[in-house]
């Protein structure tokens, strides 16, 4: 009977001991890492301005989130202002081509507003001649030092970055007043046995009315300097019909028979309104270091 | 910056390079003649026709040259005289049947600068045309411009 008992208790304390192993297991498993809710401030975000912390604290959520949003749409659109620079352009892209043998040239002044980094009207003034006696032909071609002048506007694609670097889509309206001559002239009839047939046509004048649409590249390459290209596809609406014969070279536009002209030209840059200019973040962040 | 730099300079020599061979692609050949010559076509009717054995000559050409000489044509440049102000054609139609032709044309010649390609050259202003009638019917000038475009501008109707 005692022997019983003993087994008995035996056994009692055996279902104590694995009931309290349990009992710690699951303590265990109720332990859960997140922290109990204290009275801590929350920190905003880095970067937050002053003005929408202060908004959050006097509790005027609404306002505070709509500056937010305003905020983070001005990154991904930035928008700058309606005067953002203003360039000078000398076109001098002809210089070469006459390198490669071209018998002609135009050189311009352009003045270019950037307006929003967008929108770029642009004015141009520029000087063109020419002068050619085409091998195997009987004639010496000379357009004389004229004027011309050219009016249009630019968008740029690249607005959401930097001025320093633009790609374009342009037009312009071109206008030029000339005089050109056709001198030595020879002409042989040899039917008739008329050889070496002389005449000059001097001082004939013509003017002529074109458009172009142009693509371009604005390169930044130091200081306030850039360097532009443009490749223009242009043609003529009007020109003077002359009784002597017609120019075969038009100041600022090229030849009569050419559709594609190219231009390469230097710029100085002056910003306007550079304090309303965007702020990238990276500067930002330098700036509160 | 260098970065930029050789960025641009590499951009610059790409676009020199792609104009360069777009202005080498310009069209360099003169559409037309090289000189306004005007081209005579023989017609019966609206329909033009071919003359045989046909010998066509100026009147006063050195050592007596011919434009064709006994061959069958619908057509023939006849060249104009520079230094005067008209110049006479013989129609020879070798065959006993029908005695030679004669055309007198008068006309002004003015310097004209054609286009780069074509060169400096006279155009000629028809104004007046006399023919005899062996086997011409009538000479019809459809435009007085001579230029050297290559069309028929003096359109002679035979019988």
């Amino acid at each position: 009977m005692r022997r019983f008992f003993y087994n008995i208790i035996c056994i009692a304390c055996m279902m104590a001991a694995v009931n309290g192993y349990a009992q710690d297991q699951e303590q265990q498993r109720k332990v859960t890492p997140v922290k109990p809710s204290t009275n801590k401030v929350l920190t905003p975000p880095k970067g937050t301005k002053e003005e929408i912390i202060q908004q959050y604290l006097t509790g005027d959520t609404a306002q505070a989130r709509a500056q937010e949003r305003k905020d983070s749409l001005a990154k991904i659109y930035p928008h700058y202002p309606k005067l953002t620079e203003f360039s000078l352009g000398l076109n001098f892209g002809d210089a070469i081509l006459m390198a490669f043998g071209q018998k002609y040239s135009s050189f311009d002044l352009s003045a270019t507003l950037n307006m929003w980094n967008r929108f770029q009207p642009v004015l141009i003034a520029g000087l063109g001649r020419a002068k050619d006696t085409p091998d195997d032909m009987n004639y010496t071609y000379t357009g004389k030092l004229s004027p011309y002048f050219k009016i249009g506007a630019n968008y740029n694609f690249l607005f959401k970055n930097e001025p320093r670097y633009q790609l374009y889509a342009g037009v312009r309206l071109g206008f030029s007043t000339f005089k050109y001559d056709i001198t030595d002239v020879l002409i042989n009839n040899p039917y008739w046995g008329e050889y070496a047939q002389s005449y000059q046509l001097k001082g004939m004048s013509s003017n002529a009315l074109w458009g172009e649409s142009l693509l371009g590249l604005k390169v930044h390459i130091a200081s306030n300097w850039s360097l532009g290209w443009e490749a223009k596809f242009h043609g003529i609406f009007k020109s003077k019909k002359n009784d002597n014969g017609n120019p075969w070279y038009i100041p600022g536009y090229g030849t009569q028979n050419g559709k594609w002209a190219f231009g390469l030209s230097l710029y100085y840059t002056i910003p306007l309104n550079k304090d309303r200019w965007p702020v990238k973040e990276e500067k930002k962040g330098k700036d509160k270091q | 910056m260098r970065k930029n730099s050789k960025y641009g300079f590499r951009l610059m020599l790409t676009v020199i390079m792609t104009v360069v061979a777009m202005t080498s692609c310009n069209n360099d050949n003169c559409i037309g003649n090289g000189s306004s010559i005007p081209l005579a076509g023989f017609y019966n009717g609206d329909k033009q026709v071919s003359i045989s054995n046909l010998t066509v000559y100026g009147i006063g050409a050195p050592n007596d040259s011919v434009i064709i000489d006994n061959t069958s044509a619908s057509s023939v440049y006849l060249p104009l005289r520079l230094s005067t102000g008209s110049c006479s054609y013989v129609f020879n139609y070798n065959t006993e049947d029908v005695e030679n032709d004669t055309i007198t044309l008068s006309y002004d010649a003015i310097p004209f600068f054609q286009s780069h390609e074509c060169g400096a050259m006279y155009n000629f202003k028809i104004t007046s045309t006399e023919h005899t009638r062996n086997a011409i019917d009538s000479v019809r000038i459809p435009d007085p411009m001579i230029t050297n475009a290559d069309v028929v501008s003096i359109k002679i109707y035979v019988q």
